[in-house]
């Protein structure tokens, strides 16, 4: 590249970023509109964009209220369209999670699930089904369930930072063994548990598999703040993120409170994970391999790594439930399984067209 | 801005060490492995707290500073750099105006202009494109300090920056770090391990030995060869280039063998001739004499690093009866007389009368005839008979000087010599020998 090329694509860098989001934000309106035919009952392109339109206030009067069958609108508004809000959400909290653990343990195995998220919610979640025998108790609408598998997931969090502390530093190895250690050790009294839940025990594999069968809005709203909000305050460390990765020493050589961010980023992407699997199961594959597919084609730097891992990792997921309400005749597919099997063959290829050998 | 004084005592690694440094200085942080030169970098640039003593930037404790705040004054090059995101190298050295910048900010035409000249400076602005782990040991190296300078720093740390860079690239590094210094008032304080180019760059010095100062001042003061002996355990000869201007150090073989042998050789010598067989018989354990040399001569300049007692003559003045009669007491002390392929004029004829007289009282002597000597004759000839005098005496002629010294050993025979003294008349023994039993 000659000098004013290089230049050039560097001060242009910004206004090239909020095209690609924006781009990527339309892509998501699509996908999310085509996943919204998906589905047993066969809804026309033209019913659905009818039903959009009448939620919004000032389209409202346009749209012709005999094109629009009220079972057909139930069904989009009350079933699909939470579901895949939540898909969403729970894809981009997801993705967004895994890039912030994946930069700050400067690990390509991390995901949010390594400090005890996912055994914690599991765990929470056994527990309240084998020992809350009224399940109807609900909490403005969010069933208690939820609520105990989102507190179990940051407590295990919890159990393992202070596990890890060493005055005010916190080391990341010792993160990462500690996440390790209560990871095995939340499985085997999950495992206990299991063999003596009887009846139970395939309601709590179930749902531990993960799915977003039974959405309702209130899901859909009690998870949006956290990922919403989550990724908007994290956006405004990505720059710190960048220099994190050069190593602790040469960030805090250049003004970076490591700690802090550090810290910061874990409790914003826990937050996340914690939301994000009380309300659909344990969700694998998007942590973990979203960001290293984002990062393969769109490069290393948080700034735009963070929100387009989001907005992939929404789209992924959406798909990838929509494929789980159909796949097979009678029941779901968990989702797990279908994100795991379609994102593989994508990232191997993806990585197979790299020359060089894989580097974050 | 002031200066840095650095006050450190720490028990296990670095002991009470003080140090001022202004503006424009260029420090060299000088010592052996494990002296702590690291961690005392280490200290400044805020990476290891001290457990006792202050750090000061111009009156304020460093340690009470934001570490964005010190990032503004302060760059640091450190000694590993292993970076495994796939970061262009314009995107590292960009990072280099993080301190600068404010949370939201984008980097802007000023950033993109600075971090520019920086890697114009350090060459590196040719791969700026590519990802920072494509790039060999001497680019990455060449792109963190551009990074450093892209910080627009008051102070820079270097910690061994010159690793992995090949001599021209290690030269370039220096001379654009002295430029800043003097140019700009950039404060410098580099770890380097190669004494010359710190002696080449460096003002000022500072020479640690097992965690405690041993030496600071300026450049001169510290690298003399007494210090480099006491703290590297390296024989040194510290000299001063006039081409450089600069001091420049030469080191020796690690340890000087004291004389083992007992046997003493008297070296006639001159010219540049002597200098390699010195080094190797005072190597091989021999006591070596020599005479007569011209006190400007580089093989007296020799004697002088290695300690040879050497008789001497004014510059441009034939050999004086005075110097001729030390070089025969000399050489009647000697075991052995060796003669190198030394050019002869008028002014050292003399040595070769003393070669031969020498060859009358016995003593056995070796001549190097490397060179033919016609070539090396311009008294006209007379050099050329004393020479065959010399040989008809009886002496050992040797065509390269690297056979001196098994040629001498095998003349030893078995174990050790022992130092004889002259009796006058008698035939000396051939070797240094002791005398064993039943012979002579």
């Amino acid at each position: 590249m000659t000098d004013v090329a290089v230049e050039r694509k560097y001060s242009k860098r910004s206004s090239r970023w909020k095209l690609i989001l924006i781009g990527l934000i339309f892509a998501l309106v699509g996908v999310a509109i085509v996943c919204l035919n998906v589905g047993y009952a066969p809804i026309s392109f033209s019913e659905i964009l009818n039903i959009l339109g009448k939620q919004i206030p000032g389209l409202n009067g346009a749209i012709d209220p005999t094109s629009v069958s009220s079972v057909n609108e139930a069904i989009i508004m009350q079933i699909r369209l939470p579901r895949i809000m939540a898909g969403a959400l729970v894809g981009a909290g997801l993705a967004a999670a895994g890039v912030m653990y994946q930069g700050v343990f400067r690990n390509p195995m991390a995901d949010s699930y390594l400090l005890g998220a996912s055994a914690g919610a599991s765990f929470g979640y056994t527990l309240a089904v084998l020992f809350v025998t009224t399940s109807a108790i609900t909490v403005s609408g969010l069933g208690l369930f939820q609520i105990v598998a989102f507190i179990g997931a940051l407590s295990a969090v919890f159990v393992v930072y202070f596990m890890s502390r060493v005055g005010n530093k916190v080391p990341i190895t010792t993160l990462l063994l500690s996440g390790v250690v209560v990871n095995v050790f939340i499985l085997a009294l999950q495992t206990v548990f299991e063999l003596r839940s009887g009846k139970a025990l395939v309601g709590i594999v179930a749902w531990i598999a993960g799915g977003f069968a039974n959405i309702t809005w209130v899901h859909v709203y009690s998870v949006l703040p956290f990922v919403i909000g989550g990724i908007i305050v994290a956006f405004f460390f990505c720059r710190d993120l960048n220099t994190l990765a050069m190593g602790d020493d040469t960030a805090t050589h250049l003004g970076v409170n490591t700690e802090r961010v550090r810290l910061i980023l874990l409790v914003i992407g826990s937050l996340i994970t914690a939301a994000a699997v009380s309300i659909s199961g344990v969700i694998g594959f998007v942590g973990l391999i979203i960001p290293h597919m984002t990062r393969l084609i769109i490069g290393p730097d948080h700034r735009i790594l963070l929100p387009t891992s989001a907005i992939v990792g929404a789209m992924f997921l959406i798909t990838c439930d929509a494929v789980a309400r159909v796949a097979t005749g009678a029941s779901e597919l968990p989702v797990g399984v279908i994100t795991a099997m379609a994102g593989t063959p994508v990232f191997i290829y993806l990585l197979r067209r790299r020359r060089t050998s894989y580097s974050l | 801005m002031d200066g840095v004084e650095c006050r450190y005592g720490s028990i296990k690694i670095l002991e009470d060490v003080s140090l001022q440094v202004k503006e424009g200085d260029f420090v060299g942080i000088l010592g052996p492995n494990g002296s702590g030169k690291t961690t005392l970098l280490k200290s400044i640039s805020r990476t290891l707290k001290p457990h006792k003593g202050a750090i000061l930037l111009d009156k304020t404790d460093i340690y009470s500073l934001k570490s964005i705040e010190l990032a503004k004054h302060m760059a640091v090059v450190p000694q590993e750099n292993t970076i495994g995101f796939s970061f262009t190298a314009l995107d590292i050295v960009l990072m280099g105006r993080n301190p600068h910048m404010k949370r939201f900010q984008m980097e802007n035409e000023k950033d993109l202009a600075i971090v520019r000249k920086a890697m114009n400076l350090t060459n590196t602005w040719g791969f700026a494109d590519r990802p920072i782990n494509e790039l060999s040991g001497g680019e990455k190296q060449r792109v963190i300090i551009a990074r450093a300078l892209a910080q627009e720093p008051k102070i820079l740390l270097l910690d061994e920056p010159l690793t992995h860079l090949d001599m021209i690239n290690q030269l370039e590094v220096m001379d654009l770090v002295k430029e800043l210094c003097v140019k700009e008032g950039l404060m410098v304080l580099a770890v380097i391990h190669d004494l010359n180019l710190a002696a080449r760059y460096c003002n000022v010095a500072l020479l640690l030995n097992k965690g405690k100062v041993f030496s600071a001042g300026s450049l001169e003061t510290v690298l003399t060869s007494e210090n480099i002996k006491s703290v590297f355990r390296v024989d040194a000869i510290v000299r001063k280039s006039l081409v450089t201007n600069s001091l420049y150090i030469l080191p020796l073989s690690p340890q000087k063998i004291s004389p083992s042998k007992h046997c003493s050789i008297h070296l006639i010598c001159g010219a540049g001739t002597g200098t390699s067989i010195m080094k190797a018989l005072v190597d091989e354990g021999y006591s070596v004499t020599a005479g007569v040399l011209n006190l400007l001569d580089s093989d007296f300049e020799t004697c002088e690093l290695l300690k040879i007692p050497a008789v001497t003559e004014a510059p441009f003045s034939p050999i004086t009866d005075k110097a001729h009669r030390e070089n025969l007491d000399f050489i009647g002390k000697a075991s052995i007389v060796v003669l190198t392929s030394v050019p002869f004029g008028y002014g050292n004829l003399r040595n070769l009368e003393a070669v031969l007289e020498g060859m009358k009282l016995g003593i056995p002597t070796y001549v190097i005839d490397e060179v033919p000597i016609d070539s090396r004759d311009f008294t006209g000839g007379k050099a050329k008979e004393l020479l065959l005098q010399i040989e008809l005496a009886g002496a050992v002629f040797v065509k390269h000087s690297s056979e001196l010294p098994s040629l001498l050993n095998l003349s030893k025979a078995v174990g050790l010599a022992k130092d004889h003294t002259e009796i006058p008349g008698h035939t000396k023994d051939a070797s240094c020998a002791p005398k064993s039993k039943g012979k002579n």
